[in-house]
């Protein structure tokens, strides 16, 4: 462990990291551009210049590429260290627009801020900017190259981070160019991160351009809920619009990134369809009517074909928090059956995985970035787990080797699209027919990624013998949450409820009933924020408020419980002021189309209204431990508890 | 302005003097395979695979003194020693050929003469270093240097001299030639290796040192051509012998100097280094061009702080002009006489390196742009006394750029606001260049 001064503080650090990470590490922010925590040094922009005054190494250095060694003295304060700072913001400032008040990034720029903190004010360069032809790059990301800065931050990432081939670096000395080839939609599902890792205007989220200045927002720590792997992320929504989402740093899960699929497919949140208002048959009503109009379907249901013939429906997208309560109305209705799933497969495959990774030791995402051996198995990482599929090219690039494991006919999983997505992946793989193939011995931090089909009890086998961490793909965000408390209430799957016990009616409660079971079944009620199919058929709808819009829980692929909070507030998005209101001279506390409840409160309203008298509480007996649970941080491994692991 | 009268230093320079690369030479042509092997060539090469060890090789070349004739002058034994022997994988070596500084053609002259010597000699350097691939990275320019190499890696296959078990001694070597795309940062050696692997010519960061994780990852040598084509002379005659070709015992061997200005003889010489300055452009050279004076000259190439005539008996060797201020660089020497604009000719170099920048770091990048519009606006007559503040600022940051380049582009701006400043001011308080008529 290096020991070092940095502005006389002493600094001690482990070994590898850098002067900047290393006064970084005591509160000292020296510039830089060009290094980024993820992608390391590159030495490009020049900006991190520091005076090592002592030690081995003299003089004016770059702290970014500067390992921390024993014995340095560093001064970030030096007068000849600053006037490189600030000659290096000049030299960027000569060809960057001076409009940052026009300009998207404008107060979210790291640009904007150094250019400020080093004072640099008056242009004493008198020619003329340089200035480029922006290119179409889809309809998410916006091109501004005028703006750059030439930090290679986004070929980095796209190219070597996350293997994209379609955008790049061209050109050389004032003329260096960062797009494609030619003008069309960015290729990598990782393209969105580009707008993160800019540090200026160059790279935008088209969707949310010019609607807001990062002081504008509402941001909180979210968890994002497209897939299983509970990537961190914050939302920035503003006047009950949600605008963007941008990854949020977690190691243990998603690093610095987030897939676009979770950047960008968020617009379920502010769609004008979406139930806001209670409704019965279509009509709408008050809270109050539609609750005791719920009990009174329910009763119907009772009489007409016997309460057994309900059944109580959740999903692996619902919260820990209203996932947890479903038995309770249950148990109150005399509800027939208990569904935490609606498909039997998913069921299964959750039960399966949640049940193994309690014997067998989990592995992260950082396991899987570290690991020298993995195995595919029976997986479709960009369609159910992009993110993961990111984190085994970060070992790849290490030189891990990843086998890839083909079902009995030698071929893979297709998506949706019929497409072989494994010819995608960005790194390479080496075929073999079975794990046993794969030479595990000799690895010392193998790991298998598991879709979970019917190979489960040979991975289970392997990882067993071989002592291989196991990474499992579920289908939702709390497939793992939903499969405990399945498992804990004796649940079976919608579909299995059907064929057994002649389910004739469904409370749903964020569940998609597959539209081969809705026409034999009544929708007495659903309790969801999308308009889905399922809202479309319920006699009762009762809107629950979206993730974004509540605090809650998720329990990811690894069985890590994580908090999300609530960012904004539920209500029709605003859009200006309606004209015939201006000025607004009536006022009402009703927020318009803020009616939406978290669905755990609905839950224990109406198990209140069926007769309980008990004080309901959130989180009773075993989950208890998920009370205090922090939204920042890296979670609660519940696996590991299992385990008997602290 | 001084300006030293002319003085005739001629007689130590009409002393006929061995030229290790250019005595095989044939007026008007390439030298052929039989010739450079009738007179003497190649015997370095089997003098080494049945006498010598490997490292008696590299000694002798550590022994003889030589130094890199690329510009960096770092003694080319001691580069080679550097190269870890146990590390499993092969090691690479490298003869830099992609000429294309300003003023420097040597490699051009020399290739296009013979390419026999610098093939000899990457066999002689691999036999050191233990490698088994050899290659050249030539500009593309260079064409006809191209095919004489060509032809003579088959020429050398075909007798046995290069390939597989060469001379029977059980030592394999292959040689490809490689010619660039063309850049003038592809002339960096980890730039080179970068454009080598096929990716942007980008200079890397250092350490690691190539010694020890160059090309693809591993050991790699990278040496000028010049410096190469010496090592077949200094282990046929000896190092002794080469030192000893130097004018003054602090130097040694010969060099060859690329004469470009206003002088009588424009041509490429091989001369001993340590020869003063004076007697150069006095000597081979032919003095200056009539109604020409010696004003200023690049001592060493494009990149190199000028020398006015108060550097006239500077001893043209790595140390005494390093030690006068400028560099020995590459050996090319542009010499200019009293109606030369400094500020213009200094112009003109810096664009070239702003054009020639990678783009990869900023002051680089942005930097020397900014010296080609400070410097543009003074030439222009508008310029103020806040340019030459700038043009300071920039000749010490541009120091802390990524590589070489940035700092070599300073070069002769250093020299021009060192030597002659007056020049400078005058363009300034005259608001106009007053090499130029009034308009």
């Amino acid at each position: 462990m290096p020991k070092l001064i940095i502005d006389n503080i002493p600094v001690e650090v482990t070994q590898g990291k850098t002067v900047l990470e290393a006064a970084k590490s005591v509160g000292i922010t020296i510039p830089h551009f060009c290094w980024h925590p993820a992608l390391g040094k590159a030495g490009a922009c020049r900006v991190c210049a520091v005076k090592m005054v002592d030690g081995p190494v003299k003089g004016i250095q770059m702290s970014c590429m500067l390992e921390a060694q024993d014995g340095m003295v560093v001064s970030t304060t030096d007068a000849e260290a600053m006037a490189m700072r600030k000659q290096v913001i000049e030299w960027l400032m000569i060809n960057h627009p001076h409009d940052c008040p026009v300009c998207d990034e404008g107060g979210e720029c790291q640009l904007q801020d150094y250019t400020i903190a080093g004072g640099h004010g008056l242009r004493r360069y008198t020619g003329k900017k340089r200035t480029h032809v922006n290119q179409y790059l889809g309809p998410h990301i916006e091109h501004e190259m005028n703006r750059c800065i030439q930090c290679y931050r986004c070929v980095r990432f796209y190219q070597e981070f996350a293997g994209g081939t379609d955008f790049g670096v061209m050109g050389s000395a004032g003329r260096i160019y960062y797009g494609r080839v030619a003008d069309g939609p960015l290729e990598s599902p990782f393209a969105g991160n580009l707008v993160d890792i800019c540090p200026t205007g160059v790279f935008t989220d088209k969707t949310a351009r010019f609607r807001a200045r990062y002081w504008d927002y509402d941001m909180a720590p979210s968890v994002c809920p497209h897939c299983s792997l509970g990537c961190n992320t914050v939302p920035a929504a503003r006047y009950r619009e949600l605008l963007k989402v941008i990854a949020r740093q977690n190691d243990a899960v998603n690093g610095w990134f987030l897939c676009d699929k979770g950047r960008f497919t968020n617009s379920a949140v502010n769609a004008p369809e979406r139930p806001r208002v209670p409704l019965i048959d279509g009509r709408q009503v008050a809270w109050e009517e539609a609750l005791a109009a719920l009990l009174l379907r329910i009763r119907e249901i009772g009489t007409e074909y016997g309460a057994e013939s309900l059944a109580i429906v959740g999903s692996s997208g619902l919260s820990m928090e209203a996932a947890s309560l479903l038995h309770l109305l249950h148990e109150k209705t005399g509800a027939g059956s208990l569904c935490y799933f609606v498909d039997a497969g998913e069921a299964q495959q959750s039960a399966t995985v949640t049940a193994c990774l309690n014997e067998q030791a989990s592995a992260s995402m950082a396991d899987i970035q570290a690991a020298d051996l993995i195995a595919l198995v029976e997986c479709d990482l960009l369609q159910d787990g992009p993110m993961m599929a990111l984190a085994v090219r970060q070992a790849w690039r290490r030189g891990a080797k990843i086998s890839l494991v083909e079902d009995a006919a030698g071929t893979v999983a297709q998506n949706d699209n019929g497409l072989n997505s494994t010819d995608k992946l960005p790194f390479e793989v080496e075929r073999v027919a079975s794990l046993i193939d794969i030479p595990f011995a000799d690895a010392a931090h193998p790991v298998i990624i598991f879709g979970g089909g019917d190979k489960m009890s040979e991975v289970m086998a392997e990882a067993g013998k071989t002592g291989a961490k196991l990474a499992c793909l579920l289908g939702g965000p709390n497939s793992f949450g939903a499969a405990l408390l399945a498992k804990e209430y004796g649940a079976i799957s919608l579909a299995e409820a059907v064929a057994d016990k002649k389910v004739r009616a469904v409370v749903s409660v964020e569940a998609d009933i597959p539209p081969e079971l809705l026409p034999k079944l009544v929708v007495v009620a659903t309790l969801d924020w999308r308009n889905t199919e399922t809202v479309k058929a319920a006699h009762i709808v009762l809107p629950t408020t979206a993730w974004v819009e509540m605090d809650g829980t998720y329990i990811n692929n690894e069985g890590r419980a994580q908090r999300f909070k609530k960012v904004m507030q539920p209500g029709l998005p605003i859009k200006g002021l309606n004209p015939s209101l201006h000025p607004p001279r009536e006022h009402t506390p009703l927020v318009p189309g803020g009616q939406s409840r978290p669905a755990w409160e609905i839950l224990v309203d109406i198990v209140h209204r069926l007769g309980s008298e008990e004080d309901i509480q959130l989180f009773a007996g075993q989950w208890q431990r998920l009370r205090d649970l922090d939204a920042t941080g890296n979670g609660l491994l519940l696996t590991d508890i299992e385990r008997g692991i602290k | 302005m001084k300006l030293v009268p002319m003085r005739r230093m001629g007689t130590r320079c009409n002393v006929i003097m061995e030229q290790p690369l250019f005595q095989h030479n044939k007026p008007g042509r390439c030298v052929t395979f039989a010739e450079y092997r009738d007179e003497g060539g190649f015997a370095a090469l089997q003098k080494a695979l049945k006498e010598l060890s490997p490292k008696q090789v590299e000694q002798a070349v550590s022994d003889s003194g030589l130094r890199g004739r690329g510009g960096a002058g770092f003694p080319t034994g001691r580069k080679w020693s550097f190269v870890p022997r146990d590390l499993p994988g092969p090691r690479w070596l490298i003869c830099n050929c992609d000429e294309m500084e300003p003023g420097t053609y040597k490699d051009r002259v020399l290739l296009e003469a013979n390419p026999y010597s610098l093939l000899e000699g990457i066999v002689l350097a691999s036999y050191a270093i233990g490698v088994r691939h050899a290659f050249i990275f030539i500009r593309r320019g260079y064409e006809t240097a191209t095919a004489n190499l060509q032809r003579g890696i088959t020429e050398c296959l075909a007798a046995g001299l290069l390939g597989e078990n060469i001379l029977g001694s059980g030592f394999s070597c292959t040689i490809d030639v490689h010619s660039s795309a063309g850049r003038y940062i592809c002339g960096e050696e980890t730039a080179l290796m970068n454009a080598l692997e096929g990716k942007r010519a980008n200079p890397r960061a250092k350490p690691p040192f190539p010694a020890v994780k160059g090309l693809w990852g591993g050991p790699t040598v990278v040496n000028n051509a010049e410096s190469l084509a010496n090592v077949p002379g200094i282990i046929s005659k000896g190092p002794a012998w080469f030192k000893a070709l130097a004018r003054t015992p602090e130097a040694a061997g010969m060099k060859l100097f690329c004469i470009s200005g206003h002088v009588v003889n424009r041509s490429c010489f091989e001369l001993p280094l340590g020869m003063e300055l004076g007697e150069i452009i006095e000597g081979p050279c032919g003095g200056m061009r009539p109604g020409s004076r010696f004003k200023a000259c690049l001592p060493g190439g494009a990149s190199t702080p000028y020398f006015s005539a108060e550097h006239w008996q500077v001893p043209m060797d790595f140390d005494p002009v390093a030690k006068a201020g400028s560099r020995l660089g590459t050996g090319g020497i542009v010499i200019f006489d009293q109606d030369t604009c400094l500020v213009a000719a200094t112009l003109n170099l810096v664009r070239f390196y702003a054009r020639e920048s990678c783009g990869w770091c900023t002051p680089c990048r942005e930097g020397l742009p900014y010296v080609v519009h400070v410097l543009e606006t003074i030439e222009a007559g508008k310029g103020s006394r806040e340019h030459i503040a700038i043009l300071q600022d920039h000749i010490k940051l541009l120091n802390y750029a990524f590589c070489a380049l940035a700092p070599g582009a300073m070069g002769p701006v250093q020299g021009l606001l060192n030597n002659f400043m007056d020049e400078l001011e005058e363009h300034i308080d005259k608001q106009r260049c007053p090499f130029k008529a009034r308009e």
